[in-house]
């Protein structure tokens, strides 16, 4: 019982410094001066970085997924034409997003929290405060802006990747033609609109969780580590739940 | 001049701070000493709002900043500045882009303006051929020099040095003392130190107060100190492994 009331307790504490983090992030960016440089540093980190790992994962999802629909639909109705278009709203919509959000969670987001949990054990985040830098200010807000507009692009090109391998294994295995594959008809502005708003929820959830379980880093290297636990563990779990969320808000308006 | 008055701090069921009362005069130099872990660095983050007290008041100039926001202290951290113990140098920033860094932020000077600042304060502590140079690519006594310039940089009238020798070799290590000896004498600086360098502390120091188990042990010159009877004194001043003082 003690246990679980520290956990509850833990989580609130977490809760709060998180949320704490995202209103003084977002005071800065509105009412203090953008640093050009900062940010493209980190959209060159957030995005150029990951998009290797971003199209390797999604493009096997995409040829797992054909391959995987591709059988079931031969087995049952013996018709693969209609893969490519029940596949592209999903990618659109869910697994693009969901998957390139998770990815970002594990490589930027664990980044994120060990480069500031580093900083905070070795006084260098009291070394900013006393220069007049607060970390709100000078280490969350270029990653955070670097994410919000990263992740859509990383997404996009994640979709496509995913959806041209789903492709090439359809043709290759099912001789589906590329053509036949391709047909849009299936996706819908409010398709499009539900997975650009899980990319920008994901750009805004992932530096900030990230940034504020670095901040909250305490003792030494085993402290970094766990930050960088607890940020991998959150970012991945709030993707997931902001995914419901947004998923929900969408088919709501859509039914 | 700066008032500490009855500060209690505690991390969870780890009581650092209990009850402590400090004066700090203008011009001096105060060492803070105790064994590692007695609270030194704890006690003096307070006057820079790195820390906030749990009970207890923090007084500078005769106005009480226990209450400062964040926001408040950003003015009084430009009068009273830190060498952090590990030069806490940006390791993502040249030398000269550290130095910079207060005088922007303080100043609100460009990128520009605000290196050529930086370089002149490099100068002082003849670093200005390094001043491109990352701090990976020197040494720690180098780190610690970049790091008072850095401190220096906005003219403070109070400085707060954690442990500035350690890790140095004698030599800079001697440099440092003088730097700090020559701040009080020549421009008035007040300096609060925190050490363990009983080379440092007898060689520079003012006054010295040491912290005990949480609390103000002995508080006076380092003539007291030397003729003190007191055991704990006693066993940390000769550097005796035993003794009373609890480990």
């Amino acid at each position: 019982m003690g246990t679980l009331r520290l956990l509850v307790l833990d989580g609130i504490a977490q809760a709060r410094s998180t949320w704490t983090l995202l209103v003084r992030t977002l005071h800065y960016i509105l009412h203090a001066p953008w640093d050009g440089p900062a940010i493209r540093q980190q959209m060159f980190s957030v995005g150029n970085r990951s998009v290797v790992f971003v199209l390797l994962t999604l493009g096997f999802l995409g040829a797992i997924t054909s391959l995987q629909a591709g059988f079931q639909a031969r087995r049952i109705i013996g018709d693969t034409s209609l893969i490519g278009q029940q596949l592209l709203p999903l990618l659109v919509r869910q697994l693009g997003p969901t998957l390139a959000g998770l990815m970002v969670a594990t490589r930027v987001g664990t980044g994120i929290a060990a480069e500031i949990g580093s900083m905070v054990v070795t006084e260098q985040v009291d070394a900013l405060r006393m220069c007049n830098a607060p970390p709100a200010d000078y280490l969350i807000k270029p990653r955070l802006i670097a994410c919000v507009i990263m992740l859509p692009v990383l997404v996009t090109f994640g979709v496509l990747a995913a959806f041209l391998a789903a492709m090439g294994v359809a043709y290759l295995m099912f001789h589906t033609p590329p053509l036949v594959f391709a047909k849009l008809d299936f996706v819908h502005l409010l398709d499009l609109g539900e997975g650009m708003a899980k990319a920008l929820a994901f750009g805004v959830s992932i530096p900030i969780i990230a940034g504020a379980a670095g901040l909250d880093a305490r003792g030494g290297s085993e402290g970094v580590g766990e930050a960088t636990t607890r940020a991998v563990v959150s970012c991945s779990l709030a993707v997931i739940v902001l995914d419901f969320l947004i998923g929900g808000v969408a088919f709501l308006v859509r039914t | 001049m700066i008032e500490f008055l009855h500060v209690s701090k505690a991390f969870g069921r780890q009581v650092v701070l209990a009850d402590v009362s400090l004066t700090v005069h203008p011009g001096q130099i105060v060492f803070i000493i105790g064994k590692s872990g007695a609270g030194k660095s704890v006690l003096v983050k307070h006057l820079l709002g790195l820390l906030r007290p749990d009970s207890g008041q923090i007084l500078f100039e005769g106005q009480d900043i226990t209450g400062f926001s964040e926001k408040d202290f950003y003015p009084l951290r430009k009068r009273c500045a830190m060498v952090f113990q590990h030069s806490t140098l940006f390791d993502s920033m040249t030398l000269v882009e550290n130095v910079a860094l207060p005088i922007r932020k303080h100043r609100g000077l460009s990128q520009a303006e605000s290196l050529v600042a930086a370089r002149e304060k490099l100068a002082l502590v003849q670093m200005e051929r390094l001043a491109d140079r990352y701090p990976s690519d020197i040494g720690d006594g180098l780190r610690k020099r970049v790091a008072i310039a850095r401190a220096l940089t906005l003219d403070p009238m109070y400085v707060v040095f954690d442990e500035p020798t350690t890790g140095l070799d004698p030599v800079s290590a001697v440099r440092v003392d003088r730097l700090i000896r020559r701040l009080a004498d020549e421009t008035g600086v007040t300096s609060i130190v925190v050490s363990h360098d009983l080379r440092s502390i007898f060689g520079v120091a003012d006054r010295i107060v040491m912290l005990y188990q949480g609390r103000v042990h002995l508080d006076g010159s380092p003539a007291e100190f030397r003729q003190s009877a007191d055991p704990v004194v006693r066993q940390f001043i000769n550097g005796l492994p035993e003794g009373p003082m609890e480990l």
